[in-house]
């Protein structure tokens, strides 16, 4: 790092910061919430779940549980790097106030998501967390932020305006069908025909559809990597860990009703999205030569994965949900974790990282073990979670996805460690002074490492009761 | 009823073929009238909530979220540019994509269903053509209030209307994606940091 560099570290760390109350506050509120969750998780019997209220508008059954404790525990580390970053930062400390009000605001329409046992209110809170999220990726450090930001909200505007046009569709068809359809979800299945119309498979389709486009899977998905690697890190992994699950969660809810029913267009619609991301992430990692881009791939990829998971059934079910569950802390740990290379090393490029454990130890090991587990290495939840998806396929007989799956994997893996390998521990062509990082930083990626490898070797009873429970709910029979 | 939907089709085709970016706020201001005119013809008691859902079309869809477009394309200040680029191929596209959004309505439907039918698939087929041909921000703004309204016409294929609640959580919605949507596209892009102004543990 030049001089120039590290007086200018001084010079920012030493300006007053704006609003010093608000990183504080968001590190409380968040601890509150992941307070609150557990506690409830820990009061209320699994038996005794599902619980309504608020009109039955909102549910708190074992999905909404587990989505609450995974998304509130990722975003109190965000919440925790973002407050470490104020007093280092000078574009955050001014930002701080705006920033945190958004995410905070993203936050309660997660939650709020989560539980929604409403289609159309689930809809609402997706679309109020895309909007949340939109000012927040245009305050990132590319070329044209806000281009990347609209991008951003226009593919999401036009992929829920689908999914909405799918529910309509599927309201049509139950008119037709001569029966009344209500959205509450609990009671959305007597609604449905049986066996369904074309009205009713065009309606799924495009909910499928547009929530697929909303994770990530291909074809829709360009606007995820542009956006990750454009906006900044927190935001990125806000993004990719929390408000990812809101639209994992309304796939689970979709699934959960059509159970039992005749779904195997949807099986199909799922498997071909899932292997037509796994073929695009490949291709796209083995040219990627920017770090953040190269996690937005994996990013496509790991949606895929759980596509072709889903696509199966009750076979990967439980393997699907632990993926699902690892990729959050993994995506959170890697995009800080990049987030603390990006401010130190001032680029995106794989290239000029050369040897960044020599330079940032800490972060350079948090790094490489982010990378073990999102390539699925033991001993990682990811791992076990990737040997029951490729298991459930192997049981439903479909080799094709089977092979297509390995295949892609083991590209996206010599891929990626052809180039994340020597950013690590290559020879660095330039002669950078180690930094010293700050541990408040280094916490919450600590905590997320602990997770995953909780989730790996030793998931405890309680938690592995609830993934079965969620399990059993989205595998039908 | 079918004068309203033929209002709304002219509304949302014409200026696709013949509009410019700038004259697009009208036409959607057209488009959200006829939203209107439906729904009135559509409950021909004029209850409590279709006035409710009247304001609300004129309102919202009629009058603020054109505003916004409006102020929008003067902020962005881009040449006066075809909402959809004028070529042969773009207009054979366009025809045939609308053809087929009424050919898709067509079977086992009563006369009206269909025309509606149709008229929602030629709005959705046109605003995807629109994201497709044209790379402006304000015409990709302009193809997301067509969706909206694509998405509002086809409650009135529904049995029963959305309950009011529902109304407003969609119109706060549409407002806000509007003044999200109108605030990325309107504001000139900021100037991100150069290499000789370096920002060492800037972004975080």
């Amino acid at each position: 790092m030049s001089q120039a560099n590290v007086v200018h570290l001084g010079k920012a760390a030493s300006e007053p910061v704006r609003h010093g109350w608000v990183g504080p506050t968001l590190v409380a509120v968040a601890f509150v919430s992941v307070l609150l969750w557990a506690t409830v998780f820990v009061r209320t019997p699994l038996t005794e779940l599902p619980l309504y209220f608020a009109q039955r508008y909102f549910v708190l059954d074992a999905t909404s549980m587990l989505f609450l404790l995974v998304v509130n525990s990722v975003f109190l580390g965000i919440s925790v790097y973002m407050s470490s970053r104020v007093s280092t930062s000078r574009v955050l400390a001014q930002n701080m106030l705006p920033r945190a009000a958004l995410s905070l605001a993203l936050m309660v329409a997660m939650n709020l998501g989560v539980m929604a046992n409403n289609l159309l209110l689930l809809w609402a809170f997706i679309e109020l967390t895309t909007l949340c999220a939109a000012p927040l990726v245009a305050q990132g450090d590319a070329l044209a932020p806000r281009r990347v930001a609209w991008h951003y909200l226009l593919y999401s505007s036009m992929s829920l305006a689908l999914t909405f046009l799918g529910i309509m569709c599927l309201t049509r068809s139950a008119y037709l069908q001569g029966l009344q359809i209500g959205f509450a979800l609990d009671e959305m299945a007597s609604g449905i025909a049986m066996p369904g119309d074309s009205w009713q498979r065009f309606g799924l389709a495009l909910m499928l559809f547009g929530l697929g486009s909303k994770l990530g899977l291909a074809p829709l998905y360009s606007w995820l990597p542009a956006t990750y690697e454009a906006a900044p890190t927190s935001t990125s992994a806000l993004l990719a860990a929390v408000q990812f699950n809101i639209s994992i969660v309304a796939v689970f809810r979709i699934l959960q009703v059509f159970r039992g029913r005749d779904t195997g267009f949807m099986s199909y619609e799922l498997l071909i999205m899932g292997c037509l991301s796994l073929t695009v992430a490949a291709v796209q990692v083995m040219a990627a030569r920017n770090y953040k881009r190269l996690i937005a791939y994996a990013c496509v990829s790991s949606s895929g994965v759980i596509a072709i998971g889903l696509s199966v059934g009750k076979a990967a079910a439980y393997g699907v949900l632990l993926y699902v569950v690892s990729n959050a802390f993994v995506k959170a740990l890697l995009f800080l974790t990049a987030g603390r290379l990006r401010a130190v090393y001032r680029t995106n490029e794989v290239k000029a990282l050369n040897g960044v454990i020599r330079v940032l130890p800490f972060s350079g090991i948090l790094f490489a073990v982010g990378t073990f587990a999102l390539l699925g290495f033991p001993p990682f939840g990811s791992f076990m979670a990737e040997m029951l998806i490729l298991s459930g396929i192997v049981q439903s007989g479909n080799l094709i996805a089977f092979t297509l799956m390995c295949t892609m994997l083991t590209i996206i893996f010599v891929a990626t460690g052809r180039s994340i390998f020597p950013m690590i521990w290559g020879q660095s062509d330039r002669q950078v002074p180690p930094v010293t990082e700050s541990w408040v930083t280094a916490v919450p990626k600590l905590g997320f490492v602990v997770v995953l490898i909780l989730l790996g070797v030793y998931t405890p009873a309680p938690i592995s009761q609830l993934l079965m429970q969620v399990a059993q709910s989205i595998g039908g029979p | 009823m079918t004068v309203p939907l033929v209002a709304f089709l002219v509304a949302a085709i014409v200026p696709v073929f013949f509009g410019k970016i700038r004259s697009a706020p009208l036409w959607l201001a057209a488009q959200a009238l006829a939203l209107g005119w439906i729904g009135i013809a559509h409950d021909a008691e004029f209850s409590g909530h279709t006035v409710t859902a009247l304001l609300e079309v004129v309102v919202v869809r009629a009058a603020i979220a054109p505003a916004l477009l409006r102020r929008a394309i003067r902020l962005r200040a881009e040449p006066e540019l075809d909402l959809m680029p004028s070529n042969l191929f773009a207009w054979a596209i366009a025809i045939a994509l609308i053809v087929l959004a009424f050919e898709f309505g067509a079977p086992a439907m009563t006369d009206r269903q269909a025309l509606t039918l149709g008229a929602i698939g030629a709005t959705v087929a046109v605003a995807l053509l629109l994201l497709s041909t044209n790379n402006s921000p304000p015409a990709q703004l302009v193809a997301v209030l067509y969706m909206e309204n694509a998405l509002a016409l086809f409650e009135s294929l529904l049995p029963e209307p959305w309950p009011l609640p529902l109304h407003g959580v969609l119109s706060a919605i549409y407002l806000v994606t509007i003044g999200v949507g109108s605030w990325l596209v309107g504001a000139p892009e900021s100037t991100p940091p150069t290499a000789e102004a370096p920002i060492a543990e800037d972004r975080a």
